[in-house]
């Protein structure tokens, strides 16, 4: 890493933050490298020694039965790299420090108790400063990731923009290589941050952001979230932590990242619409995905910690497994408010995590329905599948029981057309769109609770007759 | 443009590519290497996309 290393020597007088004594004012949140021991400790981790190439780091990731800690890439021998650590609904239950069921009850727990993040002077994240014509972003490993991808691609990313007020907004933001300072964003979706990016558009000024990477995972699942406008993520980071995010004040920019982050880029997003060709990528919802035409971030400042660890999205698994507790939350905030009570939610692999949202609850009459239009109020969930609580959710066969005998399609399917959809999602056609065009779609509801009218009795599961010892092994 | 960077411009003048077989057709240089090289072609603007996301040239008499 030439040029860290020049600009390390110059960094010297900067003391290690991990030798600095922990302010007394708060609780210390855990750190990324804390989440690393959590994993490892669950035997979920597996430490590589042997080299490898950042050109390799996806498709060996993809062949591990466990997230992975590469202590030695090619080429660059001031970092490591940790991929795959969300990769499974196991390691993020191990990250929330819960059962695999529980994760969205977990994450709106955090919600509904935030905690404000605090500013601190010193930060690990700064021990390694880039500026001026320091900054390369061929420095960092960036992995490339797919067959098909337009490019390599920086993917765990923790992005803070303001609005014109100052409100702090945090999200994640896939960054396509570029130039050594230029990279795509993604910015097609509708977000906070394209909001802002427009209005500044609208103006002809840059917006600027920063991007942190090696964060906690309860800042990436924060980023995740769809929080209501002027909600800062990182008070909801704090939620989940119970204790605050520490802040530090990036040093070209007027954001704040969090101080113990791996690494961070400052920046602008440029004023030129979206005009760049991004993509393609390996995208959430398994399939490659296409060219989009985006901003382009140009990047001013790269900040680093000391030796410090690349994390990279497994893709896409480790972006279902973000989204999932997030649009499972967000679920169960829905029902509350259309005042159901939920027994169980899912949000399953197969809908990536977020497009299909199914949950059991405890029913009153017409509440199948009220259920079935809250939950389609979530996000971009297309399909949602409510049942009673005899039902377990998480069996696809109860499931498709509950929906072959208690529905009927003329009486008990909602369909809502016209609703705010996703542009990867290939049956939305967003190709017949201009660059910059917003899709839409229908969501599709299937109440597969008892209905009205209809004697419980009817639904008396069969039951064996039992060996007078109560089981065949005790028998026989 | 170095000479890598031409060598991709003249891959590019023949066969419309994606970004992995422009690493492929360089396989023993160095990554940081590649990333400048590509860098360089990407500051020329003179890349377009083809319907299938490779990337083609739009500019002729590049190299």
């Amino acid at each position: 890493m030439r040029a860290s290393q020049t600009t390390s020597e110059a960094l010297s007088s900067i003391p290690d933050a991990e030798a600095l004594p922990t302010s007394s004012a708060h609780a210390r949140k855990a750190t990324f490298r804390d989440f690393l021991d959590q994993l490892r400790d669950a035997g979920e981790l597996t430490d590589v020694d042997r080299e490898v190439d950042p050109r390799e780091l996806s498709a060996s990731v993809a062949q591990a039965s466990t997230a992975s800690m590469f202590s030695s890439i090619k080429e660059y021998p001031e970092w490591r790299v940790a991929g795959g650590l969300l990769a499974t609904r196991k390691r993020l239950a191990v990250a929330l420090g819960c059962a695999e069921d529980e994760i969205g009850w977990r994450f709106e727990k955090g919600l509904t108790k935030p905690v404000d993040a605090v500013l601190v002077d010193e930060a690990p994240c700064q021990e390694v400063v880039l500026e001026g014509e320091d900054v390369d972003l061929t420095a960092l490993p960036y992995p490339l990731m797919h067959r098909f991808d337009g490019g390599p691609y920086l993917s765990a990313t923790c992005v803070v923009c303001k609005d014109e007020d100052g409100h702090r907004n945090v999200g994640s933001y896939r960054l396509m290589y570029r130039t050594p300072t230029e990279t795509g964003v993604d910015l097609v979706s509708p977000s906070d941050m394209r909001f802002h990016y427009q209005r500044k558009l609208d103006q002809g000024e840059p917006l600027e952001i920063a991007v942190a990477m090696g964060v906690h995972p309860f800042e990436m699942l924060a980023a995740s979230y769809k929080a209501p406008t002027g909600t800062d993520e990182f008070a909801i980071a704090g939620g989940l932590h119970g204790a605050p995010v520490e802040l530090t004040r990036c040093r070209t920019v007027d954001l704040e990242v969090p101080a113990d982050a791996e690494l961070v880029l400052e920046g602008e997003l440029l004023p030129i619409g979206w005009t760049a060709d991004e993509g393609p990528f390996g995208e959430f919802n398994h399939i490659s995905g296409d060219v989009k035409w985006n901003p382009i971030f140009r990047v001013r400042c790269i900040t680093m910690r000391r030796r410090p660890i690349f994390q990279f999205l497994q893709m896409p698994w480790e972006n279902d497994w973000l989204s999932a507790p997030v649009v499972e939350a967000a679920g169960l905030q829905a029902l509350r408010i259309a005042s159901v009570q939920p027994r169980a939610i899912r949000a399953p692999a197969g809908g990536c995590g977020y497009w299909t949202l199914i949950a059991s609850i405890k029913k009153r009459p017409g509440e199948g329905k009220n259920a079935l239009l809250a939950l389609l109020s979530v996000a971009e969930v297309k399909l949602a599948i409510v049942t009673d609580d005899d039902i377990d959710i998480n069996s696809q066969d109860e499931l498709d029981w509950a929906m072959a005998l208690r529905v009927q399609g003329d009486r008990d399917v909602i369909v809502v057309p016209g609703a705010r959809a996703k542009h990867i999602d290939p049956s939305v056609r967003s190709w017949e769109m201009g660059k910059g065009g917003l899709p839409t779609g229908a969501r599709l509801g299937i109440d597969a609770t008892i209905p009205e009218g209809i004697p419980t009795k009817l639904y008396q599961r069969l039951e064996y007759y039992k060996f007078p010892n109560g089981s065949r092994e005790e028998e026989m | 443009m170095n000479d890598l960077a031409l060598t991709i411009v003249r891959r590019l003048e023949q066969t419309p590519s994606h970004f992995s077989e422009l690493v492929d057709a360089a396989p023993h240089v160095a990554w940081r290497d590649f990333l400048h090289a590509w860098g360089e072609v990407r500051a020329a603007n003179v890349l377009g996309r083809d319907d299938d996301g490779r990337y083609v040239l739009t500019v002729e008499g590049v190299v």
